[in-house]
């Protein structure tokens, strides 16, 4: 202690310092706990949803008039995908920050419980309308299906809450940064820096998309929408929105599992590469997501698999840096073998081992992403259960796993508490029924899917056609799959308010871990956030500039608003 | 692979015929990539150069003016719609586009930047954003097609790049003018 404030004489240092050695600051503390709980709510009540959704799928259950198939999709999507992933994601990165940062400043604690307000006011509003069976447009919202305008405010307070925390997480660094000039930002929070900037450039667009074009549409003060201008401005939003809870999953992978196993972190500037590229390409992936879409000539789409491939190279990074800690580390524990030294991983902590297979569930993930960016293979998938299939993998498996994964050094960090044997070994059941419930009912889709099975269209065996009858196999599985995850759910949403208000008192490590003995200091170019805001405003710029001009120059007369449901 | 290689690599597969000919069949791709990238690839390979001839850089580009107007002139030949038209149809202008980029601009481009002094460079990127506005003004509103290789709706893109580009300029500039970066690093 005494070196560190002889060397620098900085009181903030100390301040640093003190935080790490006695544990949690407790109004930071609160902040994140409120955020997390509302994660874990969202997520019992979207799982809740989801198993309904399974077992009317496998042509198990008929839901009731007054709570429709659509209806539970459409909550069962913005809970899990907008709710669970951004509240757990502001919660975790606030947590780091507060840690690596020295405690939050009074001002960005305002800020970010204004923000969590604004959003718990946006979520009700939400809400409201989807229950009264007035707002079954789903997650993606796509004009011309028009919800009543309440829903569409509630989403714009939910964007406000989001860039609360953001700027928060701005003001935060930056006086960090003036109060330790030429050094580099702690890499935890480096990362949260680069998420909550793309937090910001996704949900512009929709903010755009919603506050000047959707709301005055389902008011009635213009007639109709452009259609296709609304579903991109969605996508830059959407995709980014799904990529930014990967990031933030990649973000424990690269600093917190190689403290669990007892390791150090892999290459400093590497890490911070692949944050920095990951910001500045990811926007521009939105366009693999409108591929079979009408109005974008063929020659652009081939052009944004480019794009969209791009932003697979930082992941294969990630993959190799990964392996390569995990290696590194049990070597020098003793493992031997080309392979053998897997044994020497800790297979038994639920800290380690819910991550890990999140990141091996990315290599399926990932490559199933790959297929649906290149335009040919994706003609072939495109709206069937594949892609339902594909984004259980990648959030219900990688991200959400990744998620249980934190929860159980960050919920004891936070309370003040420790993580026991006996819910470690809980958490372990937990991830492993998670496990073989996502596998089994990602697998069952991603097949259903090849076989023809639409997505977004509740049980029908259309008119016992063969066809749609050779796919309920397959749905029985899914429903199945469904059934395991939750209880799943219900166990790790247990595991969560247990070791909030339950577990022994104690003290829990913010496991951050270190950077390799001797290795090269990393470059100062990588703190230039400046500049990589710039580059992908610029690269946003030129992605979407051809598509656009093209819808509102060439636009037809537009949609007036419909209620399908 | 060091940058000259991936440079020179990089200038080869530019001026493959097909992959020329798809850069070249849209326009804004023509002017905001093609050309782009081809003076990237020249800023790439100038280590080869300046190694080679460092007594003519500095001679000639010692305080980085020379270069840096060298560069500002070939760039601003190749943002006028007529000089985009000859290159489709003339070969030897095609010709003149594939070397004056790489090694007219991107190479006193890079043997500049460094020797310029910030108002200096502050300077070239608030010409180039006064250029892309007026540009992208001028592409947006004008009603005849001025390519004749290229249509209308394209003419407007290129004009909605080169305004959305020149926004970005604007805001670097004023993240250059509010930050003072000796505060932080």
């Amino acid at each position: 202690m005494e070196t560190v404030i002889s060397q620098t004489g900085n009181a903030s240092v100390f301040k640093e310092k003190a935080n790490k050695i006695l544990g949690v600051n407790l109004q930071d503390a609160k902040i994140s706990k409120s955020y997390l709980s509302v994660a874990f709510i969202a997520l019992l009540i979207g799982g809740t949803l989801g198993l309904l959704q399974g077992l009317n799928r496998a042509g198990l259950l008929e839901l009731p008039s007054w709570l429709n198939y659509y209806q539970v999709l459409t909550a069962h999507g913005l809970l899990l995908v907008v709710v669970f992933s951004a509240t757990f994601t502001i919660g975790y990165f606030y947590a780091g920050m507060s840690h690596t940062l020295g405690g939050l400043l009074p001002k960005v604690r305002t800020m970010v419980w204004i923000g969590f307000w604004l959003k718990i006011i946006g979520v009700v509003l939400v809400v409201i309308p989807v229950l009264m069976n007035k707002a079954s447009v789903m997650y993606t919202f796509y004009p011309p299906m028009a919800a009543d305008p309440m829903f569409y405010f509630g989403l714009v307070f939910v964007v406000l809450g989001v860039w609360m925390a953001c700027f928060g997480g701005f003001i935060q660094v930056a006086n960090w940064r003036k109060n330790h000039k030429g050094q580099h930002l702690p890499i935890f929070s480096f990362f949260a820096t680069g998420v909550f900037v793309l937090l910001v450039g996704a949900t512009a667009f929709v903010a755009v998309e919603v506050i000047f074009m959707i709301i005055p549409w389902s008011l009635g003060w213009v007639d109709t929408i452009n259609v296709m201008v609304a579903r991109t401005l969605f996508w830059a939003f959407g995709h980014t929105a799904v990529n930014i809870w990967y990031l933030t999953a990649v973000s424990a992978w690269y600093v917190i599992v190689p403290k669990v196993i007892g390791g150090k972190r892999w290459s400093d500037l590497l890490t911070r590469i692949v944050v920095i590229a990951l910001v500045i390409m990811n926007i521009t992936g939105g366009f693999h997501h409108q591929i079979v879409d009408p109005g974008i000539s063929e020659s652009v789409k081939y052009m944004h698999v480019f794009m969209s491939l791009a932003i697979g190279f930082p992941s294969l990074m990630t993959a190799y840096a990964m392996f390569a800690v995990f290696e590194k580390t049990a070597r020098k524990q003793g493992g031997k073998g080309l392979i053998g030294w897997y044994k020497k991983m800790p297979w038994s902590d639920v800290r380690f081992l819910a991550p890990f297979i999140a990141m091996l569930a990315f290599i399926p993930a990932g490559a199933g992403g790959i297929a649906q960016t290149t335009n040919q293979l994706d003609q072939v998938v495109h709206n069937s259960m594949w892609i339902v299939g594909h984004f259980h993998l990648t959030l219900g498996m990688s991200v959400a796993m990744t998620f249980f994964g934190i929860s159980y050094w960050l919920v004891p960090y936070l309370s003040k508490r420790v993580l026991t044997k006996g819910m470690n070994q809980f958490g372990v059941v937990t991830t492993v029924i998670w496990t073989i419930g996502m596998i089994t009912m990602s697998g069952a889709m991603h097949t259903v899917g090849l076989f023809g099975s639409p997505r977004r269209t509740s049980y029908t065996t259309y008119f016992d056609n063969a066809t749609a009858l050779s796919w309920d196999p397959y749905l029985i599985f899914l429903a199945i799959g469904g059934t395991l995850l939750m209880i799943a759910a219900i166990m790790q949403v247990y595991a969560v308010f247990n070791l909030m208000f339950f577990a022994p008192k104690g003290e829990t490590e913010f496991p951050i871990a270190e950077v390799e003995d001797g290795e090269a200091k990393t470059p100062y170019w990588t703190e230039r956030w400046g500049v990589w805001i710039i580059l992908m405003i610029i690269v946003v710029a030129m992605a979407y500039v051809i598509p656009l001009t093209d819808f509102i120059v060439n636009a037809p007369p537009g949609s007036p608003p419909f209620k399908t449901w | 692979m060091n940058q000259k290689t991936f440079g020179l690599g990089l200038f080869i597969f530019l001026i493959i015929p097909p992959v020329a000919n798809l850069m070249e069949s849209v326009m804004i791709i023509h002017m905001h990539m093609q050309m782009p990238i081809l003076v990237i690839t020249g800023f790439l390979m100038a280590p080869f150069f300046q190694s080679k001839f460092s007594r003519f850089f500095e001679k000639w580009n010692h305080n980085g003016i020379p270069g840096i107007l060298l560069f500002i002139i070939i760039v601003g030949y190749w943002m006028l719609p007529r000089t985009m038209d000859e290159a489709l149809e003339l070969w030897m202008v095609e010709l003149f586009k594939f070397i004056s980029l790489p090694f007219l601009a991107g190479v006193p481009l890079r043997d500049s930047w460094k020797k310029l002094e910030q108002a200096g460079k502050n300077t070239v990127i608030i010409i180039f954003s006064i250029a892309f506005i007026v540009m992208g003004w001028l592409y947006i509103n004008a009603t005849m097609q001025l390519c004749n290789n290229y249509l209308l709706i394209e003419q407007i893109t290129l004009g909605w790049g080169f305004l959305t580009m020149g926004i970005a300029f604007v805001i670097f500039l004023g993240y250059r003018f509010f930050f003072n970066p000796s505060a932080y690093e």
